[in-house]
């Protein structure tokens, strides 16, 4: 089963969770808003269980589970990276130090997004059988 | 004889005088009176203002009708506040801020229809490079993303992005979005998200909003349709649904606020001195790299195309069914491009805007020399001018200029579109033999390898001429890169790589993550061997096409993973 009536009710029921939060969030101030937003967020969860509840009836895609420690490491040096550069360049204070740092951060993202991920995605590829 | 030689003497005489009074005359040239000081001209009075009123062609002149144009809109067109009072200096010099802002009105407004224009494009690139099996889905895919992006940065994306941008001259002020989120840190104040604009409704239903909104919309919608060409031929129409909205509520506005929203990437000149803060005129790191890093996240989470490659490791060429519309493609989205970057401007009217030809100018250059970099690139090392890496390299060429457009000169952007061309064709290779990861489009390489390359070079090839209104992100003088003598402006730069690496991935990353668990990237191996267009969109593409067979290598991979 792919694309079916369960899909288009549960991505309305997103659309509408999603419209009525944000109606929430734009009239914050008024009595209204909070009550809002805690029903559109209610529905988006509605959404996402309603397509969490079908998702096995869509059939097995063509990849396998497995290497989990590793796309949350390499997620978390992606993010380690960023760190460094923002908050490093605000304790140096020269120019080509500050270049060096974000250098340094950028390798460090780089090295999680190019070569850890990867790694991890392909541990249990499908085309490795 | 005589008289010939007579007549030249003559003539050779005549010569030589004048030559010697024309330059005695300017020896003797008087030197020149000091130039009076300069007086500021006085306002037309109403007298003079009343006696214009009253030369102005009369209404039977006008009955006549008026084939030249040479008496059609004259002082009589000039809205009066009084009628009793009649025409004042005060009225002229209303109309003349109201065309100011009305011809910026119209450029922008303008622009972002071209841009709008470009999904057009998107589509054909990307149904073009997929199987026809898939046609249909891949084509509904860049339809339905116009839709989805546009609800979601009409609901909350626009505020997070612009509703701290107030300030705008070219547009009025848009005073209405003032509400920037701002945290303190270090001792200084750092922009993350804005507030005001929401459903553009209250203080928002404001004709300058709506002119920013629409522009900044298409720029977003833009960003979204790069991911469905990455996760082209297996990704579950629903997905790509949420994950569209999802993307253009959170994801893009939020880079988007800290470049251009008034947040923190931009003020890194003025809190820390690192040039004129991040600098991005029309967005290779706004839209390009985000869309580019998005797509990534979700090809890593999504895998491979069945039978891309090998046990071995060794990829599959699965060719698109269509190279005309992707060509075709390429050259809607060449002439979308240029609104893209001309538009950024925001005016065409004041401001140094009239560097609008400069920048359209590069980003032809740019495009034109990305294409050389990819079609040599291609004959020299594989033997053929590959027809897609040389609409690619057109691309790429276009992505990499379009953050340093409005900052450098013809052969500076001569230089950053070839560079990009010759980067893409390395970074496809890359990323599909070295990382493993299938991206039928090279969307990736396409707008994030060389999304980067252009947030780069606006830190090496700014070379401080433009001057939009005598400061950018609210530090005075012009953009300078590193090769014009500013090194902090390249600092500023790699601030904004890291932050598109480090944030915006991880950020997109999770994200998809969260959704993967609820609703699932791909669709069944079933339907990815049957082709989406059935299975998910009910309609083939092409109802009436005989399908040929496919390769030996892909019906192989097929019948191991095709469900009895």
């Amino acid at each position: 089963m792919a694309a079916n009536k369960g899909q288009g009710r549960s991505f309305a029921v997103f659309l509408l969770g999603a419209t009525v939060a944000c109606a929430g969030l734009a009239t914050w101030s008024g009595g209204m808003g909070k009550l809002l937003l805690i029903v559109g967020l209610v529905l988006v969860a509605a959404g996402l269980m309603m397509a969490l509840s079908i998702k096995p009836l869509e059939g097995k895609p063509a990849y396998r589970p497995g290497g989990e420690g590793g796309k949350f490491m390499g997620g978390l040096l992606a993010a380690l990276g960023w760190m460094v550069t923002v908050v490093g360049i605000q304790f140096v204070t020269s120019t080509s130090g500050r270049i060096l740092l974000a250098l340094v951060g950028i390798a460090t993202s780089l090295f999680g997004i190019v070569v850890v991920l990867p790694a991890a995605f392909n541990k249990n590829a499908i085309w490795k059988t | 004889m005589k008289l010939a030689r007579s007549c030249v003497l003559t003539l050779l005489l005549c010569a030589a005088a004048t030559l010697a009074v024309s330059a005695a005359a300017r020896a003797q040239a008087a030197p020149a009176a000091p130039a009076p000081a300069a007086q500021t001209p006085a306002p037309p009075s109403a007298a003079e203002l009343k006696d214009a009123v009253g030369k102005a062609p009369p209404a039977t002149a006008m009955q006549q009708g008026d084939p030249g144009g040479s008496i059609t809109g004259t002082i009589n067109d000039v809205p009066v506040a009084d009628s009793k009072t009649g025409i004042t200096a005060a009225d002229v010099a209303s109309l003349a801020g109201q065309n100011k802002i009305a011809i910026n009105f119209v450029w922008t407004l303008i622009t972002g229809f071209l841009v709008m224009f470009m999904q057009a494009g998107f589509a054909m690139v990307e149904a073009g490079l997929c199987r026809v099996k898939n046609a249909n889905h891949t084509y509904m895919m860049n339809f339905f993303v116009y839709g989805c992006g546009l609800l979601a940065y009409w609901l909350i994306g626009f505020a997070i992005q612009m509703g701290g941008a107030a300030g705008n001259t070219n547009l009025g002020g848009l005073a209405p979005l003032s509400g920037e989120h701002s945290v303190a840190l270090f001792g200084k104040t750092w922009g993350l998200f804005g507030a005001a604009g929401m459903f553009l409704a209250g203080h928002s239903y404001d004709v300058g909003v709506m002119v920013i909104f629409l522009f900044e919309m298409v720029f977003m919608d833009t960003a979204l349709t790069i991911v469905t060409g990455a996760c082209a031929e297996r990704w579950k129409f629903f997905t790509f649904a949420v994950s569209s909205v999802l993307m253009g509520a959170l994801t893009y506005p939020l880079f988007g606020n800290w470049a251009w929203g008034g947040g923190w990437l931009a003020q890194l000149g003025t809190n820390l001195g690192l040039g004129k803060g991040y600098c991005d005129f029309a967005g290779s790191g706004v839209v390009h790299a985000v869309g580019g890093i998005t797509a990534l996240a979700v090809c890593l989470i999504i895998g491979p195309r069945i039978g891309k490659f090998n046990r071995d490791g060794s990829s599959n060429m699965i060719i698109g069914h269509d190279i005309s519309a992707v060509l075709i493609g390429c050259f809607i989205l060449a002439f979308g491009w240029f609104g893209f970057n001309p538009g950024s401007t925001l005016g065409a009217s004041t401001n140094g805007n009239l560097r609008i030809g400069s920048i359209a100018v590069n980003t032809m250059l740019a495009g034109c020399t990305g294409t050389f970099g990819a079609l040599l690139y291609m004959w020299i090392l594989k033997g053929k001018p590959d027809a897609s890496m040389s609409g690619n390299g057109l691309l790429a060429g276009l992505v990499a200029i379009t953050a340093p457009s409005g900052f450098v000169s013809a052969p500076g952007a001569a230089i950053i579109g070839l560079v990009a061309g010759v980067l893409v064709c390395l970074s496809v290779a890359f990323i599909e033999n070295v990382m493993k990861v299938d991206d039928p489009v090279g969307a990736i390489s396409v707008h994030g390898t060389n999304g980067l390359w252009g947030v780069l070079s606006v830190g090496l090839f700014a070379d401080g001429t433009s001057n939009y209104g005598g400061s950018w992100n609210g530090v005075t003088g012009s953009v300078t890169g590193l090769f014009y003598g500013d090194a902090s402006q390249l600092a500023a730069q790699l601030v904004g790589i890291s932050t598109l690496l480090g944030f915006v991935f991880t950020f997109s990353y999770a994200l998809n993550y969260v959704l993967e668990y609820f609703v699932g990237h791909r669709v069944s191996a079933a339907t990815e061997v049957q082709g989406l267009d059935i299975p998910e969109m009910g309609q083939l593409g092409y109802p009436e096409f005989v399908l040929t067979p496919e390769p030996d290598i892909l019906r192989q991979a097929e019948r191991q993973f095709a469900v009895a």
